[in-house]
């Protein structure tokens, strides 16, 4: 189903939390919301389930406006970061809680329960209680439980942040295949870039009460609006360095660096200071333009190595590349970057 | 600053002294260093007064319960006291209606005894002659009697002479107290020579007025007909103000604070707070004249032609109710503050879970906190049951067990037992069998409680963890 915030704005006292968001999520889709803690991610989707009344806007559920429905009528699916499984209660029976507070008949809820348990494999832990299972298999019964009503929207509230990196690695494909296997449609609120990227269709970035960007994955790793989209998004992070548009080239100060500027940036007029991004992939063998510093730290990450280069002036940018031996801490090195791979921002963080 | 430098000098001084003298420095004040000798020492003035304040007065209960201890008997030993009512005793209890009567009349023997008491007061020997010769042996009814046959001896003795030797040969018991058993018995023997060890037992036993070991305050109370309706009184007293006030009104209250605003629910909770933390007198007096005829509840119901009366005594009904609400509004304070935290400690995710999940606020209480409450159900039932059982000083000052002893619970029986009441003998043994008898009952209940919640799996170590 789709999901429309319009013009969504929310409040708490005097402090305004989101101001003026339309998000479209389109029926099917996986939409992450990402941005750091406190940027308002959370409290759109407690908006979008009705836990919290919104302070002006609309919220629609295909055509049918929710605005003002409670949290009991809209019938969405919600997995909590705790999970908030029921204690009291096995596995089986915090799987039927949403059916038996509809009393649909017992046969239907034992047939939908195990149904449930099916897809998302949990059918031989029916009997435990949630204190029993492991942090996977408790996410799994949240899953179900989310699931089991046939929700209009599932909305996933930082559900893989309690879970250690194998199982988190585990849950994350688990997750996108019972979204596509179901085709519901899904808020994923996080802050993990990788989760962001690896499970959903679309990114939508916030920052402080505000979407930033909306976008897939790629595109919006490939062509970031800003430079918090830019920051936000990679690992290692890009990073910035200060320069000045001179003759027609980017002058990096007080460091001998040069760097041409890219083809789809706007034409920069002489003399305007410019951030340069530039993500630790695209620096190394090959390129156009060459930057020259010392190597300060080397971080070995098996694959690769994580290079950290300090330029004269002090600023460092970083390099991963496959492992070398023709490098060594100290080493004063001169690499290259493709011109066309850098992104070029303002003094204010908009792309230019 | 100056203060932890002189500390550290301080310290520094005995270890420099201990490099000198090679002997640790802490072995001096060992046991001050091990946990356990120091442990003793500051748990000393509470162990003392554990044993002071509770085993002591339980012990002595114990040991009360069994003893006829009262007023009328003191706690300290008694003596032998030839009363009127020690003989109606013999005669009654023991059957022995020929010894009482003898011990009880007044009779004046001739014997050894009293002529040789006569020898050494210094009688004219001629008069004790004259007694040995002609009167040895007899008996007389009174004392006018006696003194009659001493003035018709041959040596007519003078009126103050007779008066003297009568005294010696009085051998009533009736009204005469003795110190010990030997002087009781050796007295009795006087009046009758020929006791026998039953008749001696009986008589040491009848006369005694000090306090004896028995066990006849349980058989008392066994048979007593108060004893079933005070049981009965307690029984319906707990049970209702438990049901009503401590965990369902209780319940009731925790329920609502944690559903409307904090602040709000603050002013809630206090209000609820005052019977609790007001004192007693006070709490209970404004009841009083809540309900006295000249107080609100008449002088309101007055302007609708409802005769003024004191509502709280008017009717044992109306007795237990006050007695009931009274005593409830003060235990369902601990009841909310219990149960409000224990609802607060559930996830507020658990809360947004059910409501999305499609449960209104009914069904969250039914469904999520009740069942989660089961531990601090059975705490407050618990702890109340015995508190109610033993809880004496909001009855005492609404009704005092009134109207007629209406409202007469099982602790406030013992105080009127043993503590105060108008027949003004205290039966200190009789109070403490009963008192003996409600710690049994409180300690039957726990058992029976901790069994059906199953105590053990509740205070097992959670595994839940978030």
């Amino acid at each position: 189903m789709r999901i429309l915030l319009d013009h969504f704005s929310k409040s708490f006292g005097s402090v305004r939390v989101i101001d003026d968001m339309t998000l479209e999520i389109k029926d099917g889709e996986m939409l992450a919301l990402l941005g750091p803690s406190g940027c308002g991610k959370s409290t759109t989707l407690f908006a979008i389930c009705g836990i919290h009344k919104v302070t002006s806007g609309r919220i629609l559920f295909g055509d049918r406006d929710v605005t003002n429905v409670s949290s009991q009528e809209r019938n969405v699916g919600v997995v909590f970061q705790s999970y908030a499984l029921y204690p009291h209660m096995t596995v089986r029976e915090n799987i039927a809680f949403p059916l038996r507070i509809r009393s649909l008949p017992e046969a239907e809820i034992k047939r939908l329960v195990n149904e449930m348990a099916g897809l998302v494999h949990i059918g031989s832990l029916l009997d435990r209680r949630p204190a029993e299972l492991s942090g996977g298999q408790q996410q799994r019964v949240a899953l179900a439980r989310a699931l089991v009503r046939r929700p209009n929207v599932l909305l996933l509230d930082e559900p893989l942040a309690n879970l250690d990196a194998k199982l988190r690695l585990e849950m994350r494909s688990e997750i996108r295949r019972i979204q596509l296997e179901t085709g519901i449609t899904a808020i994923l609120v996080t802050h993990d870039q990788v989760e962001a990227m690896s499970m959903c269709d679309r990114i939508a970035i916030m920052n402080n009460g505000q979407i930033i960007q909306i976008a897939t994955p790629q595109e919006m790793y490939r062509n970031p609006r800003t430079a918090f989209v830019a920051g936000f998004l990679g690992n290692p992070p890009i990073a910035f360095i200060d320069a000045v548009a001179r003759d027609g080239m980017l002058a990096v100060e007080n460091a001998d660096i040069r760097l041409p500027i890219p083809r789809e940036a706007d034409r920069v007029p002489e003399g305007t200071p410019v951030v340069v991004g530039i993500r630790p992939e695209n620096l190394g063998t090959e390129g156009d333009a060459a930057i020259r510093g010392r190597v300060s730290f080397i971080e070995t990450q098996g694959r690769e190595n994580l290079y950290d280069i300090t330029l004269a002036n002090g600023k460092v940018l970083r390099s991963i590349q496959r492992v070398r031996d023709d490098v060594s801490l100290h080493d004063e090195v001169e690499w290259r970057v493709r011109s066309d791979q850098l992104f070029l921002f303002a003094q204010n963080g908009e792309r230019l | 600053m100056s203060a932890s430098r002189d500390i550290v000098e301080a310290a520094a001084v005995p270890a420099g002294a201990a490099a000198a003298s090679a002997h640790p420095p802490r072995w001096r004040a060992g046991w001050l260093n091990s946990s356990r000798g120091l442990g003793l020492i500051l748990l000393m003035p509470a162990l003392v007064l554990v044993v002071l304040f509770f085993l002591m007065p339980v012990v002595l209960t114990g040991v009360f319960a069994f003893t006829n201890m009262s007023t009328a008997t003191g706690i300290s030993g008694g003596t032998y006291q030839v009363t009127p009512g020690a003989l109606r005793e013999l005669a009654d209890r023991h059957g022995m209606d020929e010894l009482a009567e003898k011990l009880g009349q007044p009779s004046f023997v001739v014997d050894e005894q009293g002529l040789k008491a006569l020898e050494e007061m210094g009688i004219e020997p001629a008069i004790i002659a004259d007694l040995r010769e002609g009167h040895l042996g007899e008996t007389h009814a009174s004392r006018r009697e006696f003194e009659r046959m001493l003035r018709d001896l041959p040596e007519r003795p003078d009126t103050r002479t007779v008066k003297r030797i009568s005294g010696e040969f009085s051998r009533s018991l009736a009204n005469s107290r003795f110190s010990s058993r030997e002087s009781l018995l050796a007295a009795a023997e006087g009046v009758d020579p020929e006791l026998t060890e039953e008749e001696k037992t009986a008589l040491v036993q009848a006369t005694y007025t000090g306090w004896v070991w028995t066990a006849d305050n349980f058989r008392r109370m066994a048979s007593s007909r108060d004893t079933v309706r005070i049981l009965l009184n307690t029984i319906f007293f707990v049970a209702t103000t438990l049901i009503i006030f401590n965990t369902a009104f209780a319940m009731l209250l925790a329920i609502t604070t944690h559903y409307i605003p904090e602040r709000p629910a603050g002013i809630f909770r206090i209000i609820w707070f005052l019977p609790r933390i007001s004192p007693a007198v006070i709490y209970v007096l404004l009841w009083k004249w809540f309900a006295w005829d000249t107080g609100f509840l008449s002088a309101f119901l007055d302007n609708f032609g409802i005769r003024p009366r004191n509502w709280m005594l008017d009717t044992a009904a109306n007795a237990w109710f006050f007695v009931i609400v009274i005593n409830g509004f003060v235990g369902a304070s601990m009841g909310m503050v219990i149960f409000s935290s224990a609802i607060k400690a559930i996830p507020e995710s658990l809360f947004h879970a059910a409501s999305v999940d499609g449960a209104y606020r009914w069904q969250q209480v039914r469904h999520i906190i009740l069942p989660q409450l089961k531990w601090p159900i059975l705490f407050v039932t618990c702890y109340q049951t015995l508190s109610l059982l033993t809880s004496i000083e909001q009855t005492l000052l609404a009704t005092d067990g009134g109207p007629g002893g209406a409202t007469e619970i099982w602790s406030l029986a013992i105080y009127h037992t043993a503590l105060n009441n108008y027949a003004g003998n205290l039966q200190y043994g009789y109070g403490a069998a009963m008192a003996l008898v409600l710690v049994v009952i409180g300690i039957v209940l726990s058992l029976i409680y901790l069994r059906v919640f199953n105590y053990r799996a509740l205070v097992a170590k959670p595994r839940i963890e978030l």
